[in-house]
């Protein structure tokens, strides 16, 4: 595969189908609105967060949201371990001198912190003077930290589920298409056994049996969903390279000496590239539900990630604290419903039979 | 209670949901067809009994010893309320569909046994429940421990009958030890149970008999009079093959309460019936117990749906072990209890308690030095999940061995959590490096990092604690719940680095601790007697450098001290309590020292709600319950539930509700 996509230069074409995707208005706000949030939450750390973002302590200036810990020691307390900001800013602010300052991200707190050290661990309602706009959970942590953190856990994995499942369905399909006879038979076949195999059973089979560690089980999980995944992709693509191969063009390109790698990515891929970004929104809407019930079915992430199927299986089981269900709940419903509108407004403006419309 | 046993081997944290959906065989009542080829299980007996003269003797009762002294334990107490009124339905909940109707084999241990078995049929000897080391006459009418202190002579009551009217016999006792030794019956541990414990089967006549023990104890009528015989009639095609056989079938019981084919509604509920004019109605310790007609078990797999069910009305009981239902899904001030219409209690019983705690792995590399287990110690704030988490109703286990009645050490105590010790101990292991995520690390780079394993979802939250705060000592824990098949399986085959787990333990006298600190039980080479391996420490010798790792043991510390194990050996045979007691104190300071077990926590009581038709003697229960209906001493009063139920309707509200405690028994 050769690295550029050369889709992206803009030809008049896809100019006028952006346009059109922004003038379907619905679609074009839940972007904007998608996009904004995407970006707040890749910058979580400075907004929702126990550490300061800026410290002025004792003349030197300390930037402690990224990077090493400090120690309570380091500001003057008497634990070894890292320091709590807030304890901090109130010490600071007792002090009449005024020479020492610090400035709190808006939601001082982090999604695994137990926010009422020395108080019982028990849902509490949302509190907005103590910046706990959506309340807490079971074990006293903020809900909306968890929320946003929790959101960008699932954007990770759906980007990472979309280019793989992308990547191998799209170079099968291809190649199904593009060679066709007795591959195709062979590898239709292949795919149809494979994708009736019960997916939910083997992953939560696998899941519940590969050891744990964040990195291994996000890992782990992945790859457990993209192998049951790829498949309905390659039957687009087969049927879009049929029908591609039979071009001109592609005759001429085969007729020039150009190789089978290059005829399928630099020209047949290109020509069908309208159909798989169609299908981009709905997939990913699509991983983030899979990852959410999986997490609500307690085969996801391991704990203490945020996560809003766990936040959702939180709700349902603290049904007296309604908060803990209406957040998660509100948060799924919004984002999956935003995505679908762009999906749908998408999918309006590429549709090359551009006066049908789907309502 | 011997038989219960089995379930200390697979004890699983209560509370877990089970996934899986009613039960996957579909094997029915019409095996009987089948019969005709199945084996012939007499023929196996008697070739049985030819081959093992040894163990199965038969004399006459001529040969019973002289002067024996015959108790029946009629001088003790009753324990149940003799004017408790019979009759009605109790409604109640089961969590998983049974897999099984037997009491023994693969899938027999779920949450149906104590309704079959455990909690219904009475075994030989009965301990009681109000006196320590104290039995009552189950199906024995009498017992006697011979001279040599190693032999219980029984006398079955000849009143003794099975649910389909056969009387109980010796033919029923020398079935149950030929099929508890059988290797049919596909359970290893009964097998060795009942090969290990039981030296010889003496049968006198059709009602006297007695059984043979390698060591004397203090308790060993109770110790070895708590089990109960299968009925011989019905077990005819016993023999290769014989789970699939009795998966489903029903057998006749003993006890108070049978299930009936036709009370199974599949995947929904089984109702249990009371045995009309049942043997043992009114004998003294049986009249006022197992008093309703019927009781109905319905499938409910969700924990909170159970409780919303019976703040609706629909079930008798229910459980209110959780902090979460006990303060907030029923809170004092909900309608229904201020009204009086339904009671919270708590009641403080006196049994031993599971023994949770975190089990460090010693054969892992770092949690093989002292230090560093002696830092997990003091880097695991349990304080703060009894006292925040369990909001103060659980307590931090003291001893490894906490509820047996007396101290089994006179000074030990948990270690408290203090983060400066802690690093002071990862300190003398090396690690003194903070990393940038605050964990320590060593000289050669190796971070303080472990896993934590548990089996049950129930543990999340209190995990999630444990490691916020371990973080505060420079330790990390990650994370691994796994579900409990597969999370057992990786503790018991010493694959994990930590584990939260626990074993439940039966009401005995003292505890056991072969099975979880012996050195054989963490590798089977760990003694050599001429070159070979052997499972006795006395008299052989420590393999300076075990390989082979001892699975499926209850050693989930990998625990292998020859000083600890010589005086496991001797505890294990020791004759009186004094010696017990003085070997456990010596055993509990090894374990103590060797810091690899985290004191868990234990809960002194058991507490959950009722709706006020439900009726309980003056004491409200006995003081080894595990659960409100172990001992089965509560009834219904009939016309109080309607009563209540118009109340319901009426709002009307009764003045003597509430939350009553029952403390008679609490730890002083």
């Amino acid at each position: 595969m050769t690295g550029r996509f050369s889709f992206l230069r803009l030809d008049p074409l896809t100019r006028r189908k952006l346009q059109r995707f922004r003038s379907i208005r619905r679609g074009y706000v839940s972007f904007l609105i998608l996009a904004v949030a995407i970006v707040l939450s890749l910058a979580a750390e400075l907004l929702v967060n126990s550490r300061a973002l800026v410290v002025r302590y004792e003349g030197k200036w300390h930037f402690p949201t990224y990077g090493a810990i400090h120690t309570g020691r380091e500001f003057g307390f008497d634990y070894d371990y890292e320091v709590r900001y807030r304890d901090l800013r109130e010490r600071f602010a007792a002090d009449p001198s005024g020479r020492n300052w610090i400035l709190l991200p808006p939601i001082p707190y982090d999604p695994l912190e137990n926010c009422y050290p020395g108080d019982t661990f028990r849902p509490r309602p949302p509190d907005w003077a103590k910046r706990h706009l959506l309340g807490t959970d079971q074990i006293n942590r903020d809900i909306l930290a968890r929320l946003i953190y929790g959101f960008r856990n699932a954007l990770v994995f759906a980007g990472a589920f979309l280019l793989l499942t992308y990547l191998i369905g799209i170079s099968v399909g291809c190649l199904m298409g593009y060679f066709g006879g007795w591959f195709d038979l062979l590898v239709q076949r292949l795919i149809e056994i494979w994708s009736n195999i019960p997916f939910l059973f083997v992953v939560i089979i696998i899941a519940s049996i590969v050891p744990a560690g964040i990195g291994v089980n996000l890992g782990v999980l992945l790859f457990i969903v993209v192998l049951f995944s790829w498949t309905g992709m390659t039957y687009y693509m087969r049927s879009a390279t049929y029908r591609e191969k039979a071009r001109d063009y592609v005759h001429a390109a085969q007729v020039l000496g150009a190789g089978t790698p290059r005829i399928i990515f630099r020209h047949i891929l290109p020509n069908v590239l309208s159909t798989i970004v169609t299908f981009i929104p709905f997939t990913i809407a699509s991983s983030i539900s899979a990852l959410t019930a999986l997490d609500f079915l307690g085969f996801g992430l391991p704990p203490p990630t945020p996560s809003w199927g766990e936040l959702l299986r939180q709700g349902t089981s603290n049904l007296q604290s309604p908060w803990i269900v209406a957040s998660a709940f509100s948060a799924l419903v919004i984002v999956l419903v935003l995505v679908t509108f762009v999906g749908e407004a998408i999918r309006e403006a590429f549709d090359p039979k551009k006066f049908t419309t789907y309502q | 209670m011997i038989l219960l046993s089995r379930s200390a081997v697979l004890a699983l944290l209560a509370g877990f949901a089970l996934f899986t959906a009613g039960c996957g065989k579909s094997s029915g009542p019409a095996d009987k067809a089948s019969d005709a080829g199945a084996p012939k299980m007499e023929a196996d007996l008697e070739r049985t009994l030819k081959e093992q003269p040894g163990f199965y003797v038969f004399k006459t009762p001529a040969d019973l010893p002289a002067g024996l002294k015959w108790e029946d334990g009629s001088e003790l107490p009753e324990f149940a309320d003799p004017n408790a009124k019979k009759g009605g339905t109790f409604s109640y909940f089961i969590s998983d569909f049974p897999r099984t109707l037997r009491t023994i084999g693969p899938d027999a241990t779920g949450g149906i046994r104590p309704y079959l078995l455990d909690y219904v049929e009475p075994s030989f000897i009965a301990p009681h429940p109000n006196v320590t080391n104290g039995g009552y006459a189950g199906l024995a009418a009498s017992w006697a421990v011979g001279p040599d202190g190693r032999t219980v002579y029984f006398k079955i009551d000849p009143q003794a009958r099975w649910s389909d009217g056969k009387p109980l016999t010796t033919a029923d006792v020398v079935f149950t030890l030929y099929f508890m030794r059988s290797p049919h019956l596909n359970e290893p541990w009964y097998n060795d149970f009942y090969t290990k414990n039981y030296q010889q089967l003496i049968v006198f006549d059709d009602h006297t008999f007695a059984t043979v023990h390698p060591e004397k104890k203090p308790d060993l009528a109770i110790r070895f009079g708590g089990w109960v015989p299968y009925p011989r009639h019905a077990y005819q095609d016993f023999g290769p093959g014989w789970l699939e056989r009795f998966q489903w079938r029903e057998t006749p019981k003993l006890g108070a309460y049978e299930l009936k084919e036709k009370d199974i509604e599949k995947g929904r509920a089984v109702t249990l019936t009371r045995v009309k004019g049942w043997w043992a109605e009114n004998k003294r310790f049986f009249r006022g117990r197992f008093n309703p007609d019927r009781y109905r078990l319905e499938v409910i797999r969700d924990p909170d749906k159970a409780i919303e069910s019976f703040i609706r009305g629909d079930l008798d009981f229910a459980p209110l072990g959780l902090s979460k239902y006990w303060y907030e899904t029923l809170p004092d001030n909900h309608p229904e209890v201020t009204s009086g219409r339904l009671i919270k209690f708590k009641f403080y019983n006196q049994t031993p308690r599971p023994d949770f705690g975190l089990w460090i792995n010693r054969a892992k590399p770092v949690l093989d030095n002292r230090d560093v287990r002696e830092g997990i110690q003091h880097a695991s704030n349990i304080t703060l999940v009894c006292e925040q988490f369990f909001r103060g109703d659980a307590v931090q286990m003291q001893t490894r061995s906490d509820g047996y009645g007396w101290r089994m050490h006179p000074t030990i105590t948990a270690r408290p959590f203090d983060p400066v010790k802690a690093r002071e101990y990862f300190a003398k292991a090396g690690f003194t490096t903070q990393g940038r995520d605050g964990v320590l690390a060593n000289a050669g780079g190796q971070r303080l990092s472990f896993t934590i394993t548990a089996y049950s979802p129930a543990m999340r939250d209190l995990l999630t604690i444990l490691k916020q705060e371990a973080i505060k000592a420079g330790l990390e824990f990650n994370i691994e719940v796994l579900d409990s098949t597969t999370g057992w399986k990786k503790i018991q085959e010493k694959n994990h680095d930590i584990a939260l787990a626990a074993l439940s333990r039966s009401a005995e006298l003292y505890p056991r601790y072969w099975e979880m600190y012996h050195g054989s039980n963490a590798y089977t080479d760990a003694y050599l007697k001429d070159g070979k391996p052997t499972p006795i420490a006395t008299g052989s010798t420590p393999n300076p450098q075990p390989k082979q790792i001892a699975v499926q043991t209850n050693n989930m510390t990998m625990t292998f001290i020859p000083e600890l194990d010589r005086l496991i050996e001797a505890y294990d045979k020791a004759e009186t309590l004094e010696e017990i007691k003085s070997l456990a104190v010596k055993i509990e300071q090894i374990i103590h020292d060797d810091a690899g077990w985290v004191n868990g926590w234990q809960r002194p009581f058991y507490r959950g709600g009722y709706w006020r038709h439900v009726k309980w003697p003056q004491a409200f229960n006995v003081a080894q319950s595990r659960d409100f209906e172990e001992f089965f001493v509560h009834w219904l009063d009939v016309d109080e539930r309607k009563e209540v139920e118009a109340a319901r309707k009426s709002g009307r509200t009764y003045p003597d509700g509430g939350v009553k405690v029952f403390d008679q028994y609490k730890a002083q």
